[in-house]
C-alpha cells in the first residue's frame, strides 16, 4: 500500500456485512480511533436493523483554528450534499464527539454498483467533514470566484493541535505545512524525504504537478501567523495548487492528498524504517556466516584424528595450533 | 496520564492461523486476519542483485526498495497468491513461535496502517505469544515495536493468561486454572497458579484445527464424494465449522446414524470455481468423527495416540500438588476449534472418570481409615470462547494498572530490549 | 599541522612478548594518513626510535619509499613524515585501505592470546582487558586515527583483546543510521560471540576476542571477519543513505502523481 486510503476499512467492514445480512440484525456497539486522533463509534441495535447510530470526533484544534458549533465551517453542508436521505445529522452529537448522524440503511439506492460507492463514501466520512474547508476554498478555485479579501490566511486543522495553512489567491491557492515529528529520527528521515521531493518535482514528467518547495525557516506567507504555530522540526513545506489540480474528479482526491499529507510522510518514514531492519537482519546474517568459515571444519579434523577418543586443550596446544595457523 | 493513555490501547492476538487485532474496551476484535503474508517475489531477488554493482543498478534498486511495499496479508494475500503467480505466501509464525521476523514486521506494518489505521505513536499496545516463546523472541519483538514503530509502551503477554482474564468477568475473577487452548496451528495445556504459567508442565498435543480439517477432508474423499479437488480442504473447513457436534459415545453415535440417516445427515450444496456448475455432497460420519479425533487421536495418526483429557489429566498431576484442586476447578477452554457443541460436556466426564477412577484406587488402598475429599472438575465454557485470548487482553487493556505495567520507550531508549524479556503480572489482573 | 588528539595510554610493557614490534613496543599513537593541502605525511607520533622500522612494518606496500624525517622527538609532538609526490596520489586513495591494512596487521601483533586464569579470585577465569586490574598483564593500547572522526582503538593483555571503533559519522543522517545499525548489531552480540553488547565509553562498537575463541577459530580467518566487519559497517551505511534517499524520492513521485 503506497497511498493512504480515504475510507475507513472497519467501517466499510461493519457496513457492508450488515447491508449483506439486514434480517439478523446483530447488537453492535464499538469504539475505534484512526490516525490524527480521528475517533469513531458506532451503534445498533436488534430492534432496528436498518439504523445504525454513528458518532465522529475529530482532533482538537489548535488556538489560531476555531470550529464553529463544533465542526469545521461548511462541514454540515458538505455531508448534506455527498450523502443525501441516508444519513440524518443529529443534534446534540453525542459526548466527547463533534458528530453523530443517523444512516439509514434502507434508504441505499438498490443497485449494486451504486451502492457499494455510497457505502464507501460513508465510510470516508472523516474526508467528507474534515476537508469540508479545503474542498471550499479549492472550489473557488475552480470557479474562480475567490471572495474580496485576497491573501488572507486559512489556518485548518489536521493533527491534534496543529493546523496547516491555506492562502487562496485569484489564480492559486497556496498550501503550507509546518511539519513537526515527536521522535528525533523520524524528524531527520522526514527531513531527508522532504527535500527529496524538490528534486522529484523537478524530474520529466511530473511538470504538472503543483509547485514544491521546502524550506527549514517559516516561507513569507505565513507572516502574521502565531508563533507557536511555526515551530517545525522537519521544515516547512509549500504546496501551489492550480485550478488544473482540482477539476472534475480530482478534487476530492487532491483534498484528501493534502489533508493527510503529514500522515503520509509518516507512513513512509516508518515504511523505509522497517525496510532498514530488513537489509540489516540480511547484513547480521551475511557476517555470521564469514564468522562461521573462520572455524575449521570439525568433521574433517575428526575424520583425520581418529586416534585419540577427545581432544584435550592445554596451553602448549593452543599455542601450537595458532602458531601453526599463521 | 500521556495522551497515548487517555486513548484505548491497541490488542493484537497473533496465532499460527489467525491474528485478531482491534482497540482495548471492545468486545470482539476489528480484524481477524490469517496470518500469512503474499511478498512480492522478484523483491527478493532483487535485494540479492543490488549489492553487485551493475550498470543499471539503480533501477533494479528503485525497485527493490519500493517493492517492499508491495505485499499482501490475510485473506488478500490468499486471493493474490492465488490469482497471480508473482507473489508467494510466507506463514510468519510456526507453532506459535515467530520464525520470519521480516514477515511478521511487514504483517504488523499492515496491521496498524492499513486494517486498524491508527498511529502507533498514539497508543499503548498489548502483543501476546505462546507460553514457550525464548527470551530473545520478546527482546526482537521490542525492537521492532519500539525502533520502527515508535510505540510509547508495549507490554507482552502470555496467551493462556489472557485466557484466564476472559472469564472472570462472566464468573469470579479466578486466575488459577488451566487453560486448554487448541488453535489453528498448535494446542497447548498450561497450567496457570495466581497469574503466573508453570512452565514446567505445560503439555503440547500435535492434533490442532488443521487437522481436524485435514481428516474430515481424508473422509470425505474415501467415501467418493465429488468436490473438486483445490476446493477441497476449503470445504472440509467450512463443514467443520458449521455442522461438526462432539458426540458422548462413537458407537452409539453411528447406531443413531445408520438408524436415522434423514435426521443426521446433512447437504452440502456448493458450485465449481472452474465451470461454474453446482454440486452437492453429503456430510455424514465426519460431523462427529472430526471433534473424536481429540479424544481418539489413534483414528486419524498412529504417531500420536494420547486423549485430550489424559493429557489435561497428566499435566495437572505434574504441577505442584497444592495447586491441584484449584486447577481441576477450573479448565478453561479458549481457541476457535474447542467451539464444537458440547466439547465441553464430553471433556468434563472424560476428565472426571479418569480422576475418579484413580480416586478409588487410592481409596481401596487407605481402606476407609481417612475420607478424602472428592475432586470437582469442571471445564468452564462460556461465550467469547472463541475469541478469548483477545478478549482478555481487551479487558486488561482497559484496567488502569495496565499503563504503568507496560514497558515504555524511554525505558528501551535507557536499558535496551532486554527489559522486554520480563512482563510484570499486575494487579489489574485480579 | 593539525592537531591531533592523543590519548593518554599505559606504557607498561610485558615481557618475553617481543615477537611482533607493533603494539607491544613503547609508542603512544600511529596515525596512518593526515592531508594537509599540498603534501600528504604520514604523521606518527613515537617517543621510542626507531620510528622507520615501525613505519615499515605498518606500511608495507609503500615502505621503501617513504623518507624520514629526524627521528628525535619529544613526547606528544608529531613526527612528520614527507612523501614524494608521486606517492601522495595514490596514498590519498587508500585512505582506507591504509587503515584497515593497518589495522591487520596490529591485529596480528596483538592476537597471541593464552589461557590465563585469575589471580584474585580461585578457579576463576576472566578476561583481563575488561578489568584491567593488574597492570602486568596488560600490553601496550595501540590507537589508530583515519581522520579526525575516524578512529580505532586496539587493547590488548594476555588473554583477551579489545577491539573499539569510531564509525564516521558526516551529517546528522548518517548519525542516525550508523546508530541503529550499531545498536541492531549489538542486539544480536550472541550470535556474533566475538561482540561486545555494550561498546567502550566513546566509541560506537567493540569486539571482545578472548583465548577461547583464538582456540575454536583460526586467527587468519577471525582477523579477516574483524576487517569484512569493518568494511561491511560503512557499506552497509551509505547503502543505507542511498536507499533513504532513493526512498524518499519514490515516495514524493508517487505523491506528486496523483495530482496529474
Amino acid at each position: 500500500m503506497i497511498l493512504l486510503q480515504s475510507p475507513s476499512r472497519y467501517l466499510l467492514q461493519i457496513l457492508s456485512t450488515r447491508v449483506q445480512n439486514l434480517e439478523k440484525g446483530v447488537e453492535l456497539d464499538c469504539q475505534w480511533i484512526e490516525f490524527d486522533d480521528v475517533r469513531y463509534h458506532i451503534q445498533a441495535s436488534t430492534k432496528n436493523p436498518n439504523l445504525l447510530v454513528l458518532s465522529v470526533s475529530l482532533p482538537t484544534p489548535p488556538p489560531e483554528t476555531v470550529f464553529f458549533g463544533g465542526l469545521p465551517p461548511e462541514a454540515i453542508e458538505a455531508i448534506k450534499a455527498a450523502y443525501g436521505t441516508v444519513v440524518h445529522i443529529l443534534d446534540p452529537p453525542k459526548d466527547g464527539f463533534n458528530l453523530t448522524v443517523k444512516l439509514n440503511l434502507s434508504k441505499l439506492p438498490p443497485d449494486e454498483e451504486h451502492r457499494q460507492a455510497l457505502l464507501g463514501k460513508i465510510a470516508s466520512i472523516r474526508e467528507v467533514v474534515q476537508g469540508a474547508p479545503l474542498r471550499a476554498v479549492l472550489k473557488q478555485l475552480v470557479s474562480r470566484t475567490v471572495k474580496s479579501d485576497l491573501n488572507k490566511l486559512i489556518s485548518l486543522v489536521h493533527r491534534p493541535n496543529e493546523s496547516f495553512f491555506v492562502v487562496p489567491q485569484a489564480d492559486k491557492v497556496t498550501v503550507v505545512f509546518p511539519m513537526r515529528f515527536k521522535d528525533s529520527i523520524d524528524s531527520i528521515l522526514a527531513t531527508s524525504f522532504l527535500q527529496e521531493f524538490v528534486d522529484a518535482r523537478r524530474t520529466a514528467g511530473l511538470g504538472n504537478a503543483p509547485h514544491y518547495l521546502w524550506s527549514p525557516s517559516p516561507p513569507q506567507e505565513l507572516e502574521g501567523a502565531p508563533a507557536e504555530a511555526l515551530l517545525a522540526n522537519a521544515g516547512f513545506v509549500s504546496f501551489v495548487i492550480s485550478p488544473r489540480h482540482v477539476q472534475g474528479r480530482k478534487l476530492d482526491k487532491t483534498v484528501w492528498s493534502l489533508s493527510t499529507f503529514h500522515a503520509y510522510v509518516s507512513y513512509h518514514v516508518k515504511c523505509s524504517e522497517g525496510f532498514m531492519h530488513t537489509r540489516m537482519r540480511r547484513r547480521v546474517e551475511s557476517l555470521i556466516e564469514a564468522l562461521d568459515r573462520a572455524k575449521p571444519d570439525w568433521k574433517k579434523v575428526k575424520r583425520a584424528v581418529q586416534t585419540r577418543s577427545f581432544k584435550r586443550l592445554s596451553i602448549n596446544d593452543g599455542r601450537a595450533t595458532s602458531n601453526s595457523r599463521n | 496520564m500521556d495522551a497515548a493513555g487517555s486513548r484505548p490501547a491497541v490488542v493484537i492476538d497473533n496465532g499460527t492461523g489467525y491474528t485478531k487485532t482491534g482497540f482495548a474496551g471492545n468486545v470482539e476484535p476489528s480484524f481477524i486476519l490469517p496470518t500469512v503474508v503474499a511478498v512480492n517475489e522478484s523483491f527478493v531477488n532483487q535485494s540479492r542483485a543490488s549489492s553487485k554493482k551493475g550498470s543499471n543498478w539503480l533501477a533494479q534498486h528503485s525497485a527493490g526498495v519500493m517493492a517492499d511495499l508491495d505485499f499482501y496479508i490475510g485473506e488478500e494475500a490468499l486471493t493474490r497468491s492465488k490469482s497471480s503467480s508473482t507473489y508467494n505466501l510466507s506463514y510468519p509464525i510456526k507453532h506459535g513461535q515467530v520464525d520470519n521476523w521480516d514477515a511478521m514486521e511487514r504483517f504488523w506494518q499492515q496491521c496498524i496502517y492499513n486494517y486498524l489505521r491508527c498511529d502507533p505513536e498514539d497508543h499503548y499496545f498489548l502483543l501476546t505469544e505462546s507460553p514457550l516463546t525464548a527470551p530473545e523472541s520478546r527482546e526482537y519483538t521490542g525492537e521492532i515495536m519500539f525502533e520502527t514503530f515508535n510505540v510509547p509502551g508495549l507490554y507482552i503477554a502470555v496467551q493462556p493468561v489472557l485466557a484466564l482474564a476472559a472469564g472472570y468477568t462472566t464468573s469470579k475473577c479466578e486466575m488459577t486454572g488451566v487453560v486448554v487452548d487448541v488453535g489453528d496451528g498448535a494446542t497447548h495445556v498450561v497450567p496457570v497458579a495466581d497469574g503466573y504459567v508453570i512452565g514446567s508442565s505445560i503439555k503440547s498435543i500435535p492434533v490442532a484445527g488443521k487437522d481436524v480439517t485435514r481428516f474430515i477432508q481424508q473422509l470425505m474423499r474415501e467415501r467418493g464424494e465429488h468436490i473438486p479437488p483445490e476446493e477441497s480442504l476449503e470445504v472440509a473447513r467450512k463443514v467443520k465449522e458449521m455442522y461438526c457436534y462432539t458426540c458422548s459415545d462413537i458407537v452409539k453415535e453411528f447406531n443413531k446414524h445408520d438408524k436415522e440417516p434423514a435426521k443426521f445427515v446433512k447437504q452440502w450444496r456448493g458450485t465449481k470455481p472452474k465451470t461454474g456448475a453446482p454440486y452437492s455432497c453429503d456430510i455424514g460420519y465426519e460431523r462427529f468423527l472430526g471433534p473424536e479425533v481429540f479424544f481418539n487421536p489413534e483414528i486419524y495418526s498412529n504417531d500420536f495416540i494420547t486423549p485430550l483429557p489424559e493429557v489435561i489429566d497428566k499435566c495437572i498431576q505434574s504441577a505442584p500438588i497444592d495447586t491441584r484442586r484449584a486447577l481441576y476447578k477450573n479448565i478453561v477452554l479458549s481457541g476457535g476449534s474447542t467451539m464444537f457443541k458440547d466439547f465441553n460436556r464430553r471433556l468434563q466426564r472424560d476428565l472426571k472418570k479418569i480422576v475418579d477412577a484413580r480416586f478409588e484406587l487410592s481409596d481401596a488402598r487407605i481402606r476407609g481409615e481417612v475420607k478424602a475429599r472428592p475432586v470437582e472438575v469442571n471445564v468452564v465454557s462460556h461465550p467469547i470462547q472463541r475469541n478469548a485470548v483477545w478478549f482478555g487482553g481487551s479487558v486488561l487493556a482497559s484496567t488502569p494498572e495496565f499503563f504503568k505495567a507496560c514497558h515504555t520507550k524511554a525505558e528501551y531508549e535507557e536499558y535496551g530490549a532486554s527489559i522486554c524479556r520480563t512482563n510484570p503480572v499486575f494487579k489489574g489482573m485480579y | 599541522m593539525a592537531s591531533l588528539k592523543t590519548s593518554e595510554e599505559d606504557h607498561h610493557l610485558y615481557p618475553g612478548r617481543v615477537r611482533p614490534l607493533i603494539g607491544v613496543w613503547r609508542h603512544r599513537s600511529l596515525f596512518p594518513l593526515s592531508t594537509d593541502s599540498k603534501v600528504t605525511y604520514i604523521v606518527i607520533s613515537l617517543d621510542c626510535p626507531p620510528p622507520r622500522i615501525l613505519a615499515a612494518q605498518l606500511l608495507k606496500p609503500h615502505d621503501r619509499k617513504t623518507r624520514f624525517v629526524n627521528a628525535k622527538l619529544f613526547a606528544n609532538t608529531p613526527v612528520i613524515v614527507d612523501l614524494p609526490v608521486s606517492l601522495q596520489a595514490q596514498l590519498m586513495a587508500n585512505t582506507s585501505r591504509l587503515y584497515l591494512t593497518c589495522i591487520r596487521n596490529t591485529l596480528e601483533a596483538a592476537m597471541c592470546l593464552q589461557n590465563f586464569p585469575c589471580q584474585e579470585v580461585e578457579r576463576h577465569n576472566k578476561p583481563e582487558v575488561e578489568l584491567k586490574t593488574s597492570p602486568e598483564l596488560l600490553l601496550n593500547s595501540v590507537l589508530i586515527y583515519m581522520n579526525e572522526a575516524e578512529k580505532c582503538l586496539i587493547e590488548s593483555s594476555i588473554n583477551s583483546l579489545r577491539i573499539s571503533l569510531k564509525v564516521k559519522q558526516a551529517d546528522e543522517l548518517e548519525n542516525i543510521l550508523t546508530k541503529k545499525f550499531l545498536r541492531f548489531l549489538s542486539m544480536r552480540a550472541e550470535a556474533f560471540q566475538v561482540l561486545r553488547r555494550k561498546p567502550v565509553q566513546g566509541y560506537d562498537i567493540s569486539f571482545l576476542i578472548t583465548n577461547s575463541h583464538c582456540e575454536e577459530m583460526q586467527k587468519q580467518k577471525l582477523i579477516d571477519f574483524i576487517v569484512q566487519f569493518m568494511e561491511d559497517i560503512d557499506k552497509e551505511i551509505s547503502e543505507l543513505k542511498l536507499s533513504v534517499n532513493t526512498r524518499g524520492r519514490l515516495v514524493a513521485t508517487e505523491f506528486l502523481k496523483q495530482f496529474i
